[in-house]
């Protein structure tokens, strides 16, 4: 979700009156948009629809707000034709094949204007263009440049330019090993042997997309007049897009749009493209869904409010023009969420559900709670932790052997890279994080460890396990084992106890638990070489089950 | 005080000859025996079929005795036998030989407590209650405020409480609980939701992957979703690209409770039906105060033909009265790239004031139609995290699977 930050004055401004708090709040939430905060002149909002750039300026807000308010129908903005073309070297080909660019002409970019153009070039490249990938966008001050523009490729080395707010001359290699933007987003250039470059007939270098402008046209002030805008990316229905979202937020404060024909070897385009999409709605589906009764003629005003334009209406079927900034049109229903905003939330009444179902919580967690409270009942403290976790608590400090487990390839902390198999390290994590706090220390915990299992359809399978664990100073083998022999008994449970051998326990103080010749688990005195591992100072002994395996064995019929 | 005792004539009678009902179980591991049979075989029959019965060792029918189960190990002889000999026995045993007044509180005992008589006792012991002394001492009034040992309460951890009432809440409310695995294929998390493989969503800053755990499987209605999302189904236009089953195929831990209800509509669900989840997620996140990469979803789907846009205020309305205990809500235009219509719901919680606790939206058909559904089908969710974090007193949202003990022992139930 694309967070903004707008200046409350230039809201109004673009609104047509003041606000107060609960108005902005109201009318930016028809746009989708959340209030932060609102600090003085600063609003910080949040933006909820990912998938309408068009949203994330207080240009494009304000144009959704006076739709919803004063049903205008689709927004008209003239474009003229400019004299600016742009060559396209078929070198681009392979490494960053499509352009779409505009002229934008009479500009006056005020302090808040400046920063909205530059915050939605941003967000739009950033949430929309997959962080520059898909889309960069580029804006330039037109009257420092030479027309037509040539969009080509370059040797890293071969070409010096100083790049945004840079002083020294740098070659596009040096700037991705240099500038803060080159570092950022040079992996976006990762393998590729020439750099896409904007440059003009001057042979002023323009840009390095997708990672910086020169310093020179590059650099667009409250002064710039004229302004050149290119989107260069991989696909050009969405550069149409995202042109048209930001000429069209600059066109909002009055500026004049100028097309700009992009030559390719093979064809030439005329970009921007405001040719509006056509989508249709039946109303009989919307009266279904809606279950409001309104009239053909009250529906077509919901979406004459929702930015659209009627053209035609055939029984009850609605045919409509949506502008061009707007891609996320799919389907009748796209259409029918526009006219339930602009009907108004607020004025519809919840009607309640009267369903004839019945509830039910799921088996294994009616088994789970029953369990708890038989520990709960035994003296223990039921305690929860993260499914995440990591090697060293799993295994190392457990004194076992690595095991294959669940492991994730992007973690954002080594503290949680990986998924627990077992149960007992988060026990004894616990009991290391209380250390000074009284014992005896009983506690418990009923949750789910994930294993590797390549026969199931995710290649891994959750276990739900039980893990239990005394620590006292008088506490030893038996204690647990006699624990654990009333929590098996009270299931009914004819379980068996082996000498065991597990690295974590101390030999021969440790057992296999057998329940109809099935492997349940372990209890046993965890080994002193693990407490110091862990720094307890204290005896600790312990069990751990397979809930999982308990619950498939025992007939359980009173669950039911 | 077990030292303290000694065997009454009968008692010595016992220990010697067997206890009577013994006796009488000897004579039955022939058969049954008629009573007069039985009263010359058995000296003190009535003490005899007292305690026979009392044990459940013998039962009577038509002027036979018959017996049920002879007892493998009699504690009250052993202990006879024991007192005998002079050794000790266990307590619970010599307060029924005194009681059958075959052991007595040896005289000399009783003198020694005799001093006590008219005095302030501090502590009432077995042995002044054996002796009937007690009833002539006094007990000295202690401080009501000393108290002992402190003890800690075991309870339910305080977040998983919650939870379960919130279960339970959900259950009431007519709604079937969902469960699924922990690891997800990409296909169920995001592509049977609709959401495409280029949604920034699915990117590397936002969805925990899976180091070398290969690919998983699809389903047979992958072909489905894959048309929805190339060119559209039900007169959507898709999202125009092309679907790749490869991407669809990897695995990464649940991202969202919402993978649960696309495979519960794939499964086939009841119509109508109303189904929940409590399911963990794990999401790539700065983690603080507010924020964590492992958390708990709470939501669910609705789904009947005659489901509409005021159903679905009218569910949130529903929670937020029955779970927020709100009593003023208000509903904002929102975004899920798998619902449409869709609103968030703000409810005003009579402590903590407006918060967001829900949102809801009509899956698109480019979603339901695939998993083969007809009807309309209702999704909504519950932020619990603040309500939870309230309720437990707690700032920190890692709080909620709190390490502190300490905590857990003073922490109120209700």
């Amino acid at each position: 979700m694309p967070s903004l930050e707008v200046s409350l004055r230039d809201m109004e401004r673009l609104i047509g009156r003041t606000l107060s708090p609960d108005e902005l709040r109201h009318l930016v939430g028809l746009a989708k948009c959340d209030v932060d905060s609102i600090v003085g002149d600063s609003v910080k909002l949040e933006a909820k629809d990912t998938n309408r750039p068009d949203l994330w300026s207080a240009e494009g807000i304000a144009r959704e707000i006076r739709f919803r308010v004063k049903k205008l129908g689709l927004p008209k903005y003239k474009v003229s034709r400019s004299k600016v073309e742009v060559i396209v070297d078929k070198s681009v080909k392979g490494v960053r094949p499509f352009t779409a660019c505009a002229v934008v002409t009479n500009l006056h970019l005020d302090e808040a204007a400046l920063s909205q153009m530059i915050q939605l070039q941003e967000k739009v490249a950033s949430n929309y263009g997959g962080g520059r990938r898909d889309i960069a966008i580029g804006v330039y001050d037109l009257d420092k440049m030479k027309p037509p523009i040539n969009y080509t490729t370059v040797d890293p080395d071969g070409v010096r330019f100083v790049p945004l707010d840079f002083e020294e001359e740098l070659t596009p290699r040096e700037i991705l090993e240099k500038h803060p933007k080159g570092k950022e987003f040079g992996h976006l250039l990762a393998g590729v042997s020439r750099y896409p470059i904007f440059i003009d007939s001057a042979g002023e270098v323009m840009s390095v997309p997708p990672i910086i402008n020169s310093n020179f046209s590059g650099k667009v002030t409250e002064n710039t007049r004229n302004a050149f805008i290119e989107c260069s990316g991989f696909d050009l229905g969405r550069l149409s897009v995202a042109l048209n979202v930001v000429t069209t937020a600059l066109a909002e404060r009055g500026a004049e749009i100028g097309a700009v024909k992009v030559r390719y070897a093979d064809r030439a385009i005329v970009t921007p493209d405001f040719k509006p999409g056509r989508a249709s709605v039946d109303l009989v589906h919307f009266g279904r869904i809606s279950d409001l009764t309104l009239s053909p003629s009250k529906a077509c005003d919901l979406l004459r409010r929702s930015g659209y334009s009627v053209i035609r209406r055939r029984k009850d079927k609605v045919e409509v023009l949506y502008p061009a900034y707007r891609h996320d049109v799919m389907h009748e229903r796209d259409l029918m969420e526009d006219m339930l905003i602009s009907y108004g939330y607020d004025k519809i009444r919840p009607q309640p559900l009267r369903l004839p179902t019945v509830g039910m919580s799921s088996r294994i967690e009616r088994f789970s709670s029953l369990l708890c409270e038989l520990m709960i009942g035994l003296g223990f403290q039921q305690v929860m932790s993260y499914t995440l976790t990591n090697k060293v608590e799993l295994f190392a400090k457990m004194k076992l052997k690595e095991e294959p487990v669940i492991e994730l390839e992007n973690p954002v902390s080594s503290s949680w890279d990986v998924f627990r198999n077992w149960m007992l390290p988060c026990i004894v994590d616990f009991l290391s994080s209380n250390a000074h706090v009284d014992y005896p220390q009983n506690v418990f915990e009923i949750g789910d460890v994930v294993v590797p299992d390549q026969t199931k359809e995710t290649r891994a399978m959750d276990r739900r396990k039980l893990a239990c664990a005394r620590a006292s100073a008088e506490v030893g083998y038996q204690d647990i084992a006699s624990v654990l022999d009333a929590f098996l008994s009270s299931l009914g449970c004819q379980y068996e106890l082996r000498t065991g051998s597990h690295p974590s326990f101390i030999e021969g103080r440790v057992a296999d638990v057998i329940l109809k010749g099935a492997d349940l688990g372990v209890v046993g005195e965890v080994s002193p070489e693990v407490l110091e591992a862990w720094d307890i100072e204290v005896p600790v002994s312990a069990f751990e089950i397979d809930v999982s395996s308990l619950y498939d064995i025992l007939p359980l019929e009173n669950l039911d | 005080m077990s030292k303290r005792l000694k065997l009454t004539e009968e008692g010595k009678d016992y220990a010697k000859r067997g206890l009577p009902e013994l006796n009488l179980v000897e004579a039955l591991k022939q058969g049954p025996i008629s009573l007069s049979r039985a009263r010359e075989l058995v000296d003190n029959l009535d003490i005899a079929l007292q305690w026979g019965k009392k044990r459940n060792w013998i039962r009577m029918d038509g002027g036979l005795i018959y017996l049920i189960s002879p007892p493998d190990v009699v504690p009250e002889q052993e202990a006879l036998i024991r007192a005998s000999k002079g050794e000790t026995m266990d307590e619970g045993v010599a307060r029924i030989l005194i009681q059958r007044n075959l052991i007595e509180v040896e005289s000399s005992f009783v003198e020694e407590l005799k001093h006590l008589e008219g005095k302030t006792v501090s502590r009432l012991t077995p042995e002044l209650m054996s002796t009937g002394l007690w009833r002539n001492v006094k007990l000295r009034p202690y401080d009501v405020k000393i108290l002992g040992t402190k003890v800690h309460p075991s309870k339910r951890q305080p977040f998983d409480h919650f939870l379960s009432e919130l279960r339970q809440r959900l259950v009431e409310l007519g709604f079937v609980e969902m469960k699924g695995p922990t690891i997800e294929t990409e296909f169920w998390n995001y592509d049977a939701l609709y959401q495409p493989q280029g949604h920034p969503a699915r990117d590397w800053l936002s969805t925990f992957y899976l180091k070398g755990a290969g690919l998983g499987d699809l389903p047979s209605i992958a072909g489905n979703v894959k048309k929805a999302h190339e060119h559209g189904v039900s007169g959507s236009t898709g999202w125009g690209y092309k679907w790749d089953p490869m991407r669809a195929r990897r695995l990464m831990p649940r991202a969202q409770g919402t993978a649960l209800s696309a495979r519960t509509l794939a499964k086939g669900p009841l119509i109508p039906g109303k189904y929940f989840a409590i399911a963990r997620c794990y999401r790539p996140d700065v983690i603080d105060a507010f924020h964590g990469i492992e958390f708990v979803q709470v939501e669910g789907i609705v789904v009947d033909e005659s489901l509409t846009f005021r159903n679905l205020l009218g569910i949130l309305e529903m929670f937020a009265r029955e779970i927020a205990r709100a009593n003023e809500i208000k509903f904002i235009p929102d975004y899920y790239p798998f619902t449409e219509p869709s609103v968030q719901m703000s409810a005003k919680h009579p402590a903590m004031g407006w918060i967001e606790f829900g949102g809801a939206g009509i899956f698109r058909e480019e979603l339901t139609k695939p998993l083969n559904v007809d009807v309309p089908v209702i999704a909504w969710g519950l932020g619990v995290d603040r309500l939870a974090m309230f309720k437990l007193g707690i700032e920190d949202i890692r709080d909620l699977f709190s390490r502190d003990l300490d905590w857990m022992r003073r922490k109120a139930v209700v």
